[in-house]
């Protein structure tokens, strides 16, 4: 069991100078309190950092470790940290330090320093073999996550409740670690390699024998057909592998940039807007320069229909006139004596009058009127056909439709300075390049996962295959086969025999880890309703109801509570156990369910460390509910913006 | 009459007018925004001249195909004898008014304007 013992800290993060903590070792829990800003989460970082030498930033972002050095003392021109952290594990006494030191005067990057660590144990310093050995088996990085965590990270855990998520797989694989099943899974994979191994020999031991021969080569061929398949097989799942933990890893660095993703996503759309829009304002436009050819006519149409009812008038007058002089000119040359309208006779007097009424206009006058009317015509002709031009309205229209489009881009324009500014911090470039590169990883691992299935099925039908050659082969017998078929039949009952151990180890550790949690839990929910947990093959955990309906949705408190029920079930049933550091673990609890779990605490691992502000723990509730459990309180003492103190607080 | 123009043309000066008001985007061609400011010219009640240093353009043929033009010029300007000089000359001083000391002659205003 790993308990940890102190843990010294040198311009590590806000802790300026050479800082010790020493953690409680005896079963109980132990209260760092810190107000915001002033190092919980270093101080989880640092004991992260000497364990693996990697440092998390909020929502699982590795920090550069230029940034981890203490800031006062960089800017007097020192660079560099050291964490040495003292703990004890299967009975000896381990001191690891890790050091980070500036390769140069003024470090600008990471590239800029050199890490490096080494272990003590029992006052021995070992190699660095034998470190990575032993630290491997006292904290394997894999199962970190159920020691050391941030409690906002509970979350993640909702992912096991769906086998798609490759969150949830990769959460569930690390608890199989924890739990250990990847002892005996490893001890079949051993049977199975020794079970092929005396296949091959029994089929080489046929080939040796003319009675067996042919059985004996098929039976070779096939083995090396599976031998190729399988190297396949291992290589596609490897890659698959690869590629499920960089998709998760996309995944974790898209959900962080969720927001600038969105903003992102939200620009592309407005500038595929603003650019549907200017190809339909261009067309708009060329329509408009099209109907501007007759624009002259609406811009006098006024004019011109002034100058047309002029004319209009002038039309009928000098129509008048033309036709006046007509009919006179017809009565007067008329050889009848009478009208030849009313046929009446036309009296000497009225003939006299008309002549001298004809005699008024001559004919000279009355060409020019007609010549006139002529002109006249041809311009009311013109100014009609001007007028009939005049599509002021459509123009209108047009002008408007395009100054609506060209405020609407404008307006989405606007929007995409707004957002650039927004996204002027952000690496956009890498944004889509991780954006492509999940969706690439997407379709890479659901090519290789059909590639596998495919690998899966030649590999059924060469077992299925060798299985037959070899029941022929068994028919046959022969004494020269006897001690291969003997030892191929021992290694095939031992195979099967870790196969079903390892089915019946992972149902008991279901059936334990979910009684274990169904125990936290009732500890913890303030629900009196909910009756228990129920553990899914992926080791998610659903709520029941008293009246045994699964609770189907619950909100980010319970998931909190659920996570740390799944948590101290694993660590009661792992066969690797150690201490518990959580960093803020109450902040989106009530009261109610904050005292349960500070109650509960002590029964979820021997070593618990809190890092915890005040408001989210207050010390007397610490201290009523956990009474002689509570084994110290420590307090991070602000000394300035980038400098706190570790100091022990006494009751 | 018979002196009349068979070209018209713009003057050096209101050459560069003439592209503001064709890159305003709003005509489609250079005859177009010319016969546009004409018709400014002629609503603006700009009296009757000639406009002298003209380059040539366009034949008049081009302009009036139909003569209805030359009709229009003369029925808002009777005693006008050369209807296509003064046509040239109320193309020059339109598009000189129009975009001559304007940044960005104001075409939808002009052409909507209540007044």
């Amino acid at each position: 069991m790993l308990v940890l013992k102190a843990l010294t800290l040198e311009n590590f993060g806000p802790f300026k100078g050479r800082q010790r903590v020493e953690f409680a070792q005896d079963d109980g829990v132990m209260i760092i309190y810190g107000e915001n800003m002033r190092g919980k989460t270093s101080l989880l970082n640092a004991v992260r950092f000497a364990f693996f030498g990697r440092v998390i930033g909020r929502g699982s972002k590795a920090t550069s470790i230029h940034e981890i050095g203490n800031w006062e003392e960089a800017a007097v021109g020192k660079y560099g940290f050291q964490v040495e952290l003292e703990f004890s594990s299967g009975g000896h006494d381990y001191k690891l330090t890790r050091t980070c030191r500036a390769r140069v005067t003024t470090p600008t990057s990471d590239a800029d320093y050199q890490v490096d660590h080494f272990l003590e144990c029992d006052g021995d310093v070992l190699g660095p073999e034998q470190t990575s050995t032993e630290l491997a088996r006292i904290l394997p990085e894999q199962i970190s996550r159920f020691f050391l965590f941030d409690g906002e990270l509970l979350q993640e855990y909702e992912d096991l409740l769906s086998s798609e998520s490759d969150m949830g797989r990769r959460i569930s694989e690390a608890i199989e670690r924890i739990l250990g099943v990847p002892v005996l899974t490893s001890s079949r994979a051993t049977a199975l390699r020794m079970k092929e191994r005396s296949e091959k020999r029994e089929a080489t031991a046929a080939q040796s024998d003319q009675k067996t021969r042919e059985y004996g080569n098929q039976l070779a061929d096939l083995h090396a057909q599976r031998d190729v398949l399988k190297a396949d097989a291992a290589k596609l799942k490897t890659d698959l592998d690869g590629l499920r933990t960089k998709k998760a890893t996309l995944e974790e660095a898209l959900k962080r940039k969720e927001r600038y993703a969105s903003l992102m996503e939200k620009k592309d759309g407005l500038e595929r807007l603003v650019s549907e829009q200017t190809e339909r304002l261009d067309t708009k436009r060329q329509e408009l320069a099209a109907g501007m050819a007759s624009a002259w006519c609406t811009l006098l149409a006024p004019q011109m229909r002034d100058a047309a009812r002029r004319l209009e008038t002038h039309r009928e007058a000098l129509e008048a006139t033309v036709t006046r002089w007509k009919v006179l000119q017809e009565l007067k040359a008329s050889a009848t004596h009478s009208c030849p309208t009313c046929l009446q006779k036309i009296t000497a007097e009225a003939r006299a009058a008309l002549e001298e009424a004809a005699s008024g206009d001559d004919e000279a006058g009355v060409q020019e009127a007609r010549e006139e009317l002529e002109r006249v015509r041809r311009r009311l002709s013109a100014l009609s056909r001007f007028l009939d031009d005049d599509r002021g309205d459509t123009l209108k229209i047009r002008w408007e439709a395009i100054d609506e489009l060209e405020v609407d881009i404008a307006d989405k324009k606007g929007q995409i300075t707004e957002i650039n500014k927004q996204l002027e911090t952000v690496d956009e470039a890498s944004l889509r390049k991780d954006k492509t590169e999940y969706e690439q990883t997407v379709r890479a691992i659901d090519t290789t996962e059909r590639t596998l299935t495919d690998c899966e099925e030649k590999l059924a039908d060469n077992k299925t295959g060798a299985e037959r050659i070899q029941k022929r082969l068994d028919r046959l017998g022969g004494n020269d086969l006897q001690g291969e078929r003997a030892r191929r039949s021992l290694y095939a009952k031992v195979h099967e025999l870790f196969d079903e151990a390892v089915s019946a180890y992972r149902d008991q550790l279901r059936r334990r880890v979910e009684a274990d949690a169904t125990k936290h839990f009732r500890a913890l929910t303030t629900e009196p309703d909910y009756r228990s947990l129920l553990i899914n093959d992926s080791y998610g955990l659903t709520i029941v109801h008293k009246d045994g309906s699964l609770i189907p949705v619950r909100s980010a408190g319970a998931e909190h509570v659920v996570a740390l029920c799944l948590v101290g079930a694993l660590q009661n049933n792992a066969p690797l156990q150690g201490p518990i550091i959580i960093d803020s673990p109450f902040g989106r609890l009530d009261r109610g369910h904050t005292t349960n779990i500070v109650r509960a605490l002590p029964t979820m691992a021997k070593q618990v460390m809190l890092l915890v502000y005040e408001d989210e723990l207050p010390a007397g509730l610490a201290r009523t509910e956990l009474k002689g459990q509570l084994k110290s309180e420590w307090i991070l003492v602000r000394r300035s913006a980038r400098h706190t103190e570790l100091a022990e607080r006494k009751s | 009459m018979s002196n009349d123009k068979k070209t018209i043309g713009i003057t050096k000066a209101n050459y560069s007018a003439l592209q503001k008001l064709l890159q305003t985007g709003q005509f489609a061609s250079e005859l177009d925004a010319a016969k546009f400011a004409m018709a400014f010219a002629a609503r603006n009640e700009v009296p009757a001249g000639r406009t002298n240093g003209a380059d040539t353009k366009w034949n008049v043929g081009s302009v009036d195909p139909s003569g209805d033009l030359r009709e229009m010029v003369l029925t808002l300007y009777p005693d006008a004898r050369e209807p296509y000089r003064l046509m040239e000359h109320l193309m020059n001083e339109g598009i000189r008014s129009l975009a001559g000391d304007a940044k960005n002659p104001d075409v939808f205003g002009v052409l909507f304007s209540t007044d």
